[in-house]
C-alpha cells in the first residue's frame, strides 16, 4: 500500500521500514522448507562435492559388478516435473526420476557426454580451479559437437549430484556488475565496491571464493539495463541513498542471481527491480523472483522471493506524465508474451502485478526506463526512484 | 553478520567473527586494518561499538590464529604468514604488534627464509620506533625554536636540543 508523501524530502521511509521488518524477521527465518514431492539440492564445498562424486562412481561400479548393465538415475528436468511452490513462490523440481542406460543406443551419446563432464568436474575440484561452460565444450569438441550438448550435460551432472552448478566449479562467463555500499572478500583480497569507479565490480562467477564482509546499505536495486545503471552510477546514487546496485544486462545469469540471493539473505536487505515496462522486463523480474524453468532444480539458491517490482510500471507512465511520443506501441509478440505471463500461476496470485500487465495489454503500450529522460537526465535519480522508495509504490 | 545501529537510523553490518576463523591467518588483521582506516569514520554513532568489535576480533580470532601458526612446526605456513605480516608491517606497524614477542623465537629457527623475514619485520619495528621518536623530537624541536625566537630560552639550550635532534635524524 502506497503511503502519502507530504513534503519533497525523500527519506526512503517505506524502503527503510521494509528493511527493519526483514531484519526482525531474519532472526526467525533461517531456511526454506521445501514442500514434499520436490527435490532438495545442496550447495556443497569442494570436499563435499568430491565425496558425492566418489559415491556416484561407487554406485555405477556396483551396478557393473552386480548386473553388468550399468545405468544412472537423475531427476527429470522436463516441464512435467517442474512444480510451482506457492508458499515460497519458487519453481522447483519434482521427484520424477529418469534412468540413463549405458547399453542403450538412444542414450549412449548422452551418457558418454555426461561421463566426460563428470571427469572434467573431478579434475576441476581436484585442482580447486573453475572453468566456464564454453571451456568445458572445448575440452572435447568432437564429443559434444555443439555447446548446447555440453551445457545440457553440465546441468544433468549437477542435477544428478543433487547440487548447484556452481558447486561443480563449472561457471558461466562473468556478465553482471555491482557497485555501491558493500565490501567483499575475494580469497585474500578485500574489495570495496564503492571505490571501483562507475564501472563497478564484475560479479565473479566463482562465488565460492566470495564472502560478504561489510555493508551499510539499506536496499538493493537490480537494474535491467546498462544505460540506466550508468545513469545511477554517474550520479553516485548510493552515496545519497545507501544502496547496492546490480545489473545483469538483461536476464541475470546464475552468478548474478546467486550473488543477489546471497546479498539479500545474508544482509536481510529489501530488493527492488527496475526493468523496462514491457513483457520482457516483467519476465526478467519474474526470473529473479521465482527462478527459471530451465534451472528449476537450483531455484532455492537462485531465486529472491522477496524482490519487489519497483518499476517501470504501466501505471507509472500516466502518473509521471511520460509523453506519448516516448511510449512504444506493443507488437503482436509483446501481446502474446504479456498474455503468456498473465497465464502463469504465480502471476495470477499477485493481483497488483496482474492489474498492471492487464493495463499494459489494454493500452497496448510499453516503455523503456530511458523514457524518463524526457523529463531530464536526472529525473530517474532525483525524483522517480527516491519518490517510489519513499512512498512504497511497488508491486 | 553483526549488526550495529546508528542513531540516525542507519545500520552497519560486519561479518561475524566466527566466520573469520576459516580465513587465511593474516586476513583478520587486514580486515581490522581496512575497517579502521577506511570505514570507521563513516560509522557515526556506531563507531565506538564497531571499535570494540574489532578489538574482539583481534583478541578472539586474529592473535590466536597467528600464534597457532607461528608456534607450530609447519615452516611453509610460517613463511606464508610472515610474508603477509611483513607486508602489513610496512603499511601499519601497529597491526603487526601481536607478533612482536615471537620474533626472537623465529630468529632462532633453522630456516633461512623464516629468519630473513623475521629480520625484516624486526627492522620494520625498529624503523617505526625511530620514526615515532623522531616525530616527537621534531615537535619538541619546533617548540624550542619558538621559545628561542621569543627569547625565552638561551642559544645554548636551543643548540643542545638541535644537536640531539640531528643526531637522532642521522
Amino acid at each position: 500500500m502506497a503511503k502519502k508523501q507530504n513534503n519533497n524530502v525523500y527519506d526512503l521511509r517505506a524502503a527503510k521500514d521494509l528493511y527493519f521488518e526483514y531484519l526482525e524477521r531474519g532472526k526467525e527465518i533461517k531456511e526454506i522448507d521445501l514442500p514434499p514431492g520436490t527435490v532438495k539440492i545442496d550447495d556443497l564445498s569442494r570436499k563435499e562435492m568430491l565425496n558425492r562424486l566418489y559415491k556416484l562412481v561407487d554406485r555405477v561400479l556396483e551396478k557393473i559388478y552386480t548386473t553388468g548393465r550399468p545405468s544412472i538415475e537423475l531427476p527429470s528436468r522436463s516441464s512435467t516435473n517442474i512444480i510451482w511452490d506457492e508458499e515460497n513462490d519458487l519453481l522447483l523440481l519434482g521427484k520424477q526420476i529418469m534412468e540413463k542406460q549405458f547399453h542403450s543406443l538412444t542414450s549412449v551419446a548422452d551418457i558418454t557426454r555426461l561421463m566426460r563432464v563428470l571427469e572434467v568436474v573431478y579434475e576441476l575440484l581436484n585442482e580447486d580451479i573453475h572453468a566456464t561452460k564454453r571451456e568445458v565444450f572445448y575440452t572435447d569438441v568432437n564429443l559434444f559437437q555443439e555447446q548446447k550438448n555440453s551445457d545440457k550435460s553440465i546441468e544433468d551432472a549437477a542435477t544428478m549430484l543433487y547440487t548447484t552448478r556452481n558447486s561443480t566449479h563449472i561457471v558461466a562467463a562473468p556478465k553482471g556488475t555491482c557497485v555501491g555500499r558493500l565490501r567483499i572478500r575475494d580469497r585474500n583480497d578485500i574489495i570495496d565496491l564503492e571505490g571501483l569507479g562507475s564501472g563497478g565490480w564484475t560479479i565473479s562467477p566463482m562465488l565460492d571464493n566470495i564472502e560478504i564482509i561489510e555493508s551499510d546499505a539499506e536496499f538493493i536495486l537490480v537494474i535491467e539495463k546498462d544505460a540506466a545503471m550508468m545513469r545511477l552510477a554517474e550520479a553516485r546514487f548510493w552515496r545519497k541513498y545507501p544502496c547496492i546496485l546490480i545489473t545483469a544486462q538483461g536476464v541475470g545469469n546464475v552468478a548474478v542471481r546467486m550473488f543477489l540471493k546471497r546479498l539479500s539473505k545474508e544482509l536481510n536487505l529489501p530488493v527492488f527491480s527496475l526493468v523496462d515496462s514491457d513483457p520482457y522486463g516483467h519476465y526478467i523480474h519474474s526470473v529473479y523472483l521465482r527462478g527459471s524453468k530451465r534451472l528449476s532444480y537450483e531455484s532455492p539458491f537462485l531465486a529472491t522471493p522477496n524482490i519487489k517490482l519497483l518499476g517501470v510500471l504501466t501505471r507509472d507512465l500516466d502518473k509521471y506524465k511520460i509523453p506519448q511520443e516516448v511510449r512504444i506501441k506493443m507488437n503482436k509478440q509483446d501481446e502474446k508474451r504479456t498474455k503468456d505471463l498473465l497465464n502463469e500461476d504465480f502471476l495470477k496470485k499477485n493481483k497488483a502485478w496482474e492489474d498492471d500487465l492487464k493495463l499494459a495489454l489494454k493500452l497496448k503500450i510499453k516503455a523503456e526506463i530511458q523514457a524518463f529522460a524526457s523529463h531530464g537526465f536526472k529525473f530517474l535519480t532525483d525524483k522517480y526512484l527516491p519518490e517510489k522508495l519513499t512512498t512504497g509504490d511497488w508491486i | 553478520m553483526r549488526i550495529f545501529k546508528k542513531k540516525d537510523g542507519g545500520i552497519v553490518q560486519l561479518i561475524d567473527k566466527d566466520d573469520m576463523k576459516e580465513w587465511p591467518i593474516e586476513l583478520p588483521l587486514l580486515f581490522i586494518e581496512y575497517i579502521r582506516n577506511k570505514q570507521l569514520e563513516s560509522y557515526g554513532s556506531a563507531k565506538k561499538d564497531v571499535e570494540s568489535y574489532l578489538d574482539e576480533i583481534m583478541t578472539d580470532v586474529a592473535i590466536p590464529g597467528l600464534v597457532n601458526v607461528l608456534e607450530g612446526d609447519d615452516n611453509e605456513k610460517i613463511i606464508l604468514a610472515l610474508t603477509r605480516i611483513e607486508e602489513i608491517s610496512k603499511k601499519d606497524i601497529e597491526m603487526a604488534k601481536p607478533i612482536k614477542k615471537y620474533l626472537n623465537y623465529l630468529l632462532e629457527k633453522n630456516d633461512k627464509q623464516i629468519v630473513n623475514l623475521a629480520q625484516i619485520i624486526s627492522k620494520n619495528f625498529t624503523n617505526a620506533e625511530r620514526k615515532k621518536e623522531l616525530a616527537q623530537k621534531r615537535k619538541y624541536m619546533r617548540e624550542k625554536e619558538n621559545l628561542f625566537l621569543e627569547g625565552k630560552i638561551s642559544g645554548e639550550e636551543y643548540a643542545k636540543a638541535r644537536k640531539e635532534y640531528l643526531t637522532l635524524k642521522e
